[in-house]
């Protein structure tokens, strides 16, 4: 362990634009775990005509938003692109979420418009679905030494992303749809590069998912930093155990809806049971 | 200036009805079936009956809410939005009265179909007249696009929108998207009346053919304490221009992203304002003294209600009373009187006494209504005593992400204790931890009762316990609270 405090330099991008669902959650989580083991951090914000010094970041983290925010941040993130990759080459460690994730693949159909085009370094497609996949999720993970665990959140995406033969999914799914509701598989990974559909606060949630990135995130600033020190993570351990039961609820698993609330003119009650796990149909509005 | 009747054209003869006899029969029997589910409900102590006559006449009839809102001669008009319905209709209806109106509503919030259909019962004779002169409803933002078609508003008001739910409601533009296709249904007699200093709202359906008439805020600052410069806080939804998506720069910022906003890019602003709030101080008791200046006048208000979400509340209402034909100009020494006696609604900061100690019960369902709240809170002095709660059920959602968008970091420093509660009490103790609450502080207690009772065991006598709850724990603890007898029924209100 070195004896100078480390310093964890992370970096929110887009922090105005993509911040849907509190996602910013994320950002705490990291802050409040470094600050608990007596470790440093530094946080950039660099949102659109920012571009950060990528170098110098060795956590970043890229968040979800709705449509028109995320098609306003793929402009933006051309002139971003190359530092970015650079970065993410020499190890950088990188958190994408939702449209985050969809960002760093190739490309995105959204349902109208032209598509757009994405940064490339995750060898993954995504295209808009019919219906929105909506609920609670677990996913099994297995992310090299210290990265085994159960992960979990919950899910609201209608872009089917599919994974070519340069990504490794994060995890595959115990309940829930994941990246498009087939094959089985939950977000995906390249390097250090780490990327889900599970909004929100992910890393409060899945502790062990944090303190994952963080000791990546040292390992790539520091040669030798040792383990991270462990903490009671009680309210955690019980958010996350609670969160699987609720993704786990035999009656509630994943199942395509058979009625669409918005083509039925007039249901007998006002909305379709709002059952965990159920797909909400929303075709105009991809993510 | 007197303002163009919004009603639809008389009908020869009062109570004459355009539904086939058949059709009337039905009728009758679904508003009898209504009716009796309503007494039944309150004879056996099931509840207010707030839901079940709705049920029940809609079995029977599924066209009841329409038939019996056509063979009305009342106004309608409904409120919609994602803050501030229910106290936006409660001072609407006291206006209209003060107007010369009787108003029937639906109330304690029940503001999905069921709710509104009962209200259409409860306010219906057997043959499908309605005393009322004004149907005044409120009704869920999602639910707005099944009742509008069938009630045909003559004024629809939209309080504001806000990022809410996005599990139960989908993305912000596709809520706005269904809120425009209910504004461009209206016929040019009707009133879209509408929050001029919330981006999304003031644009949307700006081809529809109905009167416009916006309200907002123009005076030189809100009160202080709430007044956030011109910065929108971390939880404001729309701060990007919607045509361009450029980031708006604010003039001023009331409360979230509402606002004096223009887009640097393409010159879209807020529209010019109808019913303008010039000056707001606050008043004795924690309220506001506002001056609105109306196309009816100038009105020198009192908004008994704390914060500056009660003086939009208080706007809007204004702005939806005067677009109304009154039977007489609404006096402002009247509407005065109307909105200084007003107290709070069931849950929406209502002060409890429960025996020596205080609850303070506050509804919270999205980010911006929480940091409303949060500031009101914060204002009153002492360390807070907190009760944190949130279920998943149907009206709630599964997805309680939107707690981190929370500024709950400003309430810790203040913090004595927190108890979280609900079927997801863990997920909001884990929020608390992250906000910075020391461990030693917080507990987790699922059960209501329970989390009730040491909530006020850790409130020392005289002081006052916080509880801050979503729409299902919020009834919950109110019914456990008035089983103990220290608060009325809600539809007693």
């Amino acid at each position: 362990m070195t004896t100078a405090p480390m310093t964890v330099r992370i970096c929110h991008l887009y922090p105005s634009l993509l911040s849907v669902a509190g996602d910013r959650g994320n950002l705490f989580a990291l802050m409040h775990r470094c600050t608990w083991r007596g470790i440093r951090y530094s946080v950039t914000e660099a949102d659109v005509d920012v571009v950060p010094d990528f170098s110098r970041c060795d956590l970043i983290l890229l968040h979800g938003g709705q449509d028109r925010e995320m098609t306003a941040a793929a402009l933006d993130l051309e002139a971003k692109a190359g530092p970015l990759r650079d970065a993410i080459e020499s190890g950088a460690v990188v958190l994408a979420v939702c449209a985050g994730y969809q960002l760093l693949g190739r490309s995105y159909a959204p349902a109208e418009g032209p598509p757009i085009t994405g940064l490339g370094v995750l060898d993954v497609v995504t295209r808009a679905g019919p219906e929105r996949f909506i609920g609670h999720v677990a996913v099994e993970c297995d992310l090299g030494p210290g990265g085994q665990g159960q992960l979990t959140g919950f899910e609201n995406h209608s872009g089917r992303t599919f994974l070519g033969s340069g990504a490794e999914p994060l995890g595959r799914v115990l309940a829930g749809a994941g990246n498009n509701g087939q094959d089985g598989t939950e977000g995906a990974r390249y390097r250090e590069v780490y990327a889900t559909y599970l909004h929100g606060p992910v890393l409060p949630k899945n502790p062990w998912l944090a303190d994952h990135l963080l000791s990546r995130a040292l390992a790539h600033r520091y040669q030798d930093c040792g383990p991270l020190a462990p903490l009671t993570d009680q309210a955690e351990t019980q958010a996350h155990a609670a969160a699987l039961r609720l993704a786990r609820r035999p009656a509630r698993r994943w199942r395509a809806a058979a009625s669409a609330v918005s083509r039925v003119r007039r249901p007998r009650s006002p909305r379709a049971p709002a059952t965990a796990g159920a797909v909400r149909p929303r075709a105009t509005t991809p993510r | 200036m007197r303002i163009v009747t919004s009603r639809a054209p008389d009908r020869s003869e009062a109570g004459q009805t355009p539904v086939a006899p058949a059709g009337q029969a039905r009728l009758t029997l679904a508003l009898a079936g209504g009716k009796a589910a309503a007494t039944a409900s309150r004879v056996l102590r099931v509840g207010g009956g707030t839901s079940l006559p709705g049920i029940v006449a809609s079995r029977i009839d599924p066209h009841v809410l329409q038939k019996a809102t056509a063979a009305s001669d009342a106004r309608k008009v409904v409120v919609t939005g994602s803050n501030g319905k229910t106290t936006t209709c409660r001072m609407l209806a006291a206006l209209a009265q003060a107007g010369g109106l009787s108003v029937t509503q639906n109330r304690s919030g029940s503001n999905l179909l069921q709710g509104v259909i009962s209200a259409a019962v409860r306010g219906t004779d057997l043959r499908g007249r309605m005393d009322a002169q004004l149907l005044l409803l409120e009704v869920d933002e999602a639910t707005v696009r099944l009742v509008a078609p069938d009630v045909r508003p003559d004024t629809f008001l939209i309080t504001n929108v806000f990022r809410d739910q996005l599990d139960r409601f989908g993305e912000l533009y596709s809520m706005a998207r269904r809120l425009e296709e209910v504004i461009e249904a209206l016929p040019a007699s009707a009133t879209a009346v509408l929050n001029g200093d919330d981006p999304l709202v003031a644009s949307l359906a700006p081809g529809a053919s109905a009167r416009r008439l916006y309200f907002g805020i123009r005076a030189a600052s809100a009160d202080a304490a709430s007044a956030d410069g011109t910065v929108p806080e971390h939880a404001a939804d729309t701060i990007r221009c919607v045509r361009c998506q450029q980031r708006l720069s604010y003039r001023a910022v009331h409360l979230s992203h509402l606002g004096d906003y223009e887009c640097p890019a393409c010159g879209n602003a807020r529209p010019g304002l109808d019913v303008a709030v010039t000056a707001i101080r606050p008043s004795r008791g924690g309220g506001s003294e506002i001056t609105v200046e109306t196309p009816a006048g100038t009105f020198p208000l009192r908004v008994s209600l704390p914060g500056v979400h009660n003086v939009y509340n208080a706007a809007a209402a204004l702005a939806g009373s005067i677009a109304q034909a009154l039977p007489r100009p609404l006096e402002p020494a009247q509407a005065r009187q109307a909105l200084a006696d007003l107290r709070p609604a069931f849950g929406r900061l209502e002060e409890i006494q429960a025996g020596d100690r205080q609850v303070v019960l506050a509804f919270v369902k999205n980010p911006t209504a929480y940091n409303t709240t949060l500031r009101e809170v914060l204002r009153r002095p002492g360390r807070k005593h907190i009760l944190a709660a949130h279920s998943n059920t149907v009206v709630d959602g599964e997805d309680f992400a939107w707690l981190w968008d929370v500024d709950l970091e400003d309430l810790v420093p203040h913090l004595a204790s927190v108890v979280s509660s609900g079927t997801r009490a863990e997920e909001v103790a884990l929020r608390f931890k992250y906000a910075g609450a020391s461990p030693a502080a917080m507990e987790v207690l699922p059960s209501r009762s329970a989390a009730l009772d040491r909530a006020l065991a850790h409130t020392p006598p005289g002081e006052s316990l916080y509880i801050f709850a979503g729409y299902t724990p919020m009834r919950e603890l109110r019914s456990i609270m008035q089983r103990r007898g220290w608060v009325r029924p809600s539809w007693e209100e």
